[in-house]
């Protein structure tokens, strides 16, 4: 039997600004799933007095008046390099920058590969759901080879453009002694959870920069169920995409 | 704190809370209920569509959370009962 409430609070994160709910995102997107777990692991450390969250252009700035955080927006794929400025402005601040794949690995990478090549002191998450889905779903550097999208309508073309972006490969490879960077996705939030709280603790500790890419879903654009949307993200990017840490802060390393 | 509607619906070892003012219909609680108990209701959500509502398998809610971890929207929440 079904019993209705008025008052009975959800379990949204703390941190969650109740009066812009529900968000603005698609049905099934894999942002809110991403916010969520960011928004446990702001909870859990206690530093949301402290957060300072940037989004970039893209479907991360419907997340503009997602917390009860401090936020900037940006131009498309500035926003690592934005937050880079800000935390040297006040390095009190824990500031976290938030973008797709298009803005962080396309219009944006010279700002990521810098970033990470500075070690600079900030934790940037990159959300990959392998296309453009603000703009109606175009090939991005992470589409997977094959995959259909509106500017790749045949598939993409690893002979014409390339291999998908591997980012916290890239990242990992480029970054300073007490850099922390990892790959997780919104189908283990758990997981996604833990990875971020790490990043945003590599922050606390000044330790350098961290970097967490969120395989995410984009059903509007991949036109797909819920079934489906789950077997694109679990069984054909999780297995061109590895799930996992790809470098940890030393023991006794390099912090504040 | 903003309140929001909810309806609740026993089964098996849990309250089932859904937020018809969160739930955008995804279905995406529906793949993931290893117990498969989850299905359609018919209350509609925020954009129209349709709910979702515990006790449309064969078997019951082990209260488990996994479609409270998993919704986007934080549009379940399951509580225990003891
Ligand atoms: C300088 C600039 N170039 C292009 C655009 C158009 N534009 C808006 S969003 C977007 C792509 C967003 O894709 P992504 O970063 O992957 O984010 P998603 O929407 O997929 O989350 C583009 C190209 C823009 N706003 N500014
Ligand atoms: S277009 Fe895709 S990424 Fe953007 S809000 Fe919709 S589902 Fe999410
Ligand atoms: S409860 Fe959440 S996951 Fe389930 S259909 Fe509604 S919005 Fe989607
Ligand atoms: S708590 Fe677990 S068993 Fe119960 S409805 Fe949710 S996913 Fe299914
Ligand atoms: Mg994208």
């Amino acid at each position: 039997m079904a019993v209705e409430f008025n008052n009975v609070a959800p379990a949204m994160p703390a941190c969650w600004r109740k009066e812009t709910k529900t968000h603005k995102f698609c049905p099934g997107c894999g942002h809110g799933i991403v916010l969520k777990a960011l928004g446990e692991a702001i909870d859990e450390l206690g530093i949301q007095d402290k957060v300072i969250f940037s989004v970039d252009i893209g479907c991360c700035l419907l997340a503009i008046d997602f917390f009860n955080c401090d936020t900037v927006q940006t131009h498309h794929g500035r926003t690592n390099a934005v937050c880079a400025g800000v935390k040297r402005a006040t390095p009190d601040k824990i500031v976290i920058a938030y973008m797709g794949d298009g803005g962080g690995y396309a219009i944006g990478s010279q700002h990521l590969v810098n970033c990470a090549a500075r070690n600079e002191k900030i934790t940037s998450i990159l959300v990959n759901n392998t296309n453009y889905g603000m703009t109606g779903g175009q090939m991005a550097p992470t589409t997977l080879p094959g995959q259909k999208t509106e500017t790749s309508p045949y598939g993409r073309s690893v002979e014409q453009q390339g291999e998908p972006t591997h980012g916290p490969e890239m990242v990992a490879a480029m970054a300073g002694q007490g850099a922390y960077v990892a790959r997780g996705t919104v189908a283990k939030p758990k997981q996604l959870k833990n990875y971020l709280k790490k990043a945003l603790q590599a922050q606390l500790n000044g330790s350098g920069f961290s970097f967490v890419e969120a395989l995410s879903t984009c059903p509007t654009n991949w036109a797909t169920n819920a079934q489906k949307t789950w077997a694109f993200l679990e069984n054909e990017m999780q297995a061109e995409y590895p799930v996992g840490e790809f470098k940890v802060p030393e023991e006794g390393g390099q912090t504040k | 704190m903003r309140d929001f509607k909810s309806v609740m619906t026993e089964n098996g070892k849990g309250k089932f809370y859904l937020f018809t003012e969160l739930c955008k219909g995804c279905g995406l609680c529906i793949e993931k209920c290893p117990k498969h108990t989850i299905g359609w209701s018919e209350r509609v959500g925020i954009y129209g569509a349709p709910t979702v509502e515990p006790g449309h398998g064969e078997e019951d809610c082990i209260a488990c959370k996994t479609c409270q971890t998993v919704c986007p929207d934080c549009a379940i929440m399951i509580e225990k009962i003891k």
